[in-house]
């Protein structure tokens, strides 16, 4: 409030009045230092940069160079590892790539020989039946033909059955004895 | 039995029966017995049969042979039954009866024929055979229902065979 009052005085009368601190000490300017202090703080403030700009500022430079250089590096080091992680995304890319052309490659090969052993069990199983069937051609020639050799046999062994039965009854005392007198005769002339 | 030992049985029946001078008799007897042994399996089962005492197996040849053959002919089966070698029995009587014939200058001649021959016809056959082979022959006949008719002769190695049984097992094997 006292502020809004200094400020109103300032712009009324065109001067700044005087002031007085909570201490009660009195001052041309409730903002500005004296002249005097005024003069003597700006000029302390300019020996001071001077001197900051003479002895400080070739360190700052130099840290502010080191730093850049750092930052550099940093951009630098970063351009580095982002080139390598684009090599290695594309030796990635490249290794997928390869695993897909690998996986392609036995998928095409197990395709491959599952045909074969499809080709190749079909061909077997159809040498198989075409075996079989010769085979079971021939059994059914061979059974045929045994039954027929069994048949004659049978037919023989009953014919001789049936030729000797008829023969032992058909041989009486006489024809004992005209066999028996044929074989002495026979025997006595073969000298 | 080994040969050796069916050799010593065989000399040793031989000089009984010459020693008892009936060696024509007995030989022909036991021949024959030989053939009638080999014909019948039970009577092959009584005689080998090592469970049966040997006094048993002995009194059934007695039984058998008693009043049909000589005394000796009886004694020697016997024998050979009561040591055990009924199995070998038929060798045994072969061996006699070829040791008989050689002893005489004879061929052992076996006949085998459907029905018996008589005396006559044995003369006339054994003359036939001898004709035939040029030896003499001792001629043992055997009556085998098997040949059916005519006769089977073996001398020796040779067999003569004109049986109605030979000629149905050709035409057996032809069919």
């Amino acid at each position: 409030m006292n502020a809004l009052i200094r400020i109103a005085h300032l712009v009324a009368s065109g001067t700044e009045p005087p002031h007085q601190d909570s201490q009660g000490i009195t001052t041309s300017s409730w903002i500005w230092p004296e002249r005097a202090e005024l003069i003597y703080g700006i000029a302390a403030s300019l020996i001071i940069f001077a001197l900051l700009v003479k002895f400080a500022g070739p360190a700052m430079k130099k840290g502010m160079a080191a730093r850049t250089a750092r930052i550099q590096k940093e951009l630098d080091d970063a351009a580095g590892d982002k080139a390598s992680a684009a090599t290695e995304a594309a030796d990635i890319r490249q290794a997928k790539g390869d695993i897909g052309a690998e996986r392609e490659r036995l998928l095409a090969e197990a395709a491959a020989q599952a045909e074969a052993m499809l080709a190749d069990g079909r061909s077997r199983l159809e040498t198989e039946v075409a075996e079989m069937k010769a085979r079971a051609i021939a059994d059914i020639e061979t059974a045929k033909g045994r039954s027929a050799d069994e048949l004659r046999g049978e037919i023989a062994r009953l014919s001789a059955s049936a030729a000797e039965r008829a023969v032992a009854e058909s041989i009486d005392g006489a024809t004992h004895q005209d066999l028996i007198e044929a074989f002495i005769q026979k025997v006595g002339a073969s000298a | 039995m080994s040969d050796a030992r069916i050799e010593g049985y065989a000399r040793a029946l031989f000089e009984i029966a010459r020693a008892e001078g009936s060696l024509d008799e007995v030989e022909d007897e036991l021949f024959r017995f030989a053939r009638s042994y080999e014909g019948s399996e039970a009577l092959r089962s009584a005689l080998t049969d090592d469970m049966i005492p040997a006094a048993k197996r002995q009194a059934i040849v007695e039984d058998l042979l008693g009043g049909k053959a000589t005394s000796t002919t009886t004694q020697l089966v016997s024998m050979v039954v009561g040591t055990g070698r009924g199995r070998d029995l038929p060798a045994i009587i072969d061996q006699l009866v070829q040791r008989a014939s050689s002893a005489k200058n004879l061929e052992v001649a076996e006949v085998r024929s459907a029905v018996a021959l008589t005396s006559e016809q044995q003369i006339r056959l054994a003359a036939a055979l001898a004709n035939a082979t040029g030896k003499q022959v001792n001629l043992k006949v055997v009556v085998d229902p098997s040949v059916l008719g005519g006769i089977v002769a073996t001398v020796g190695d040779t067999v003569i065979d004109g049986s109605v049984r030979t000629r149905l097992d050709q035409l057996k094997a032809r069919l």
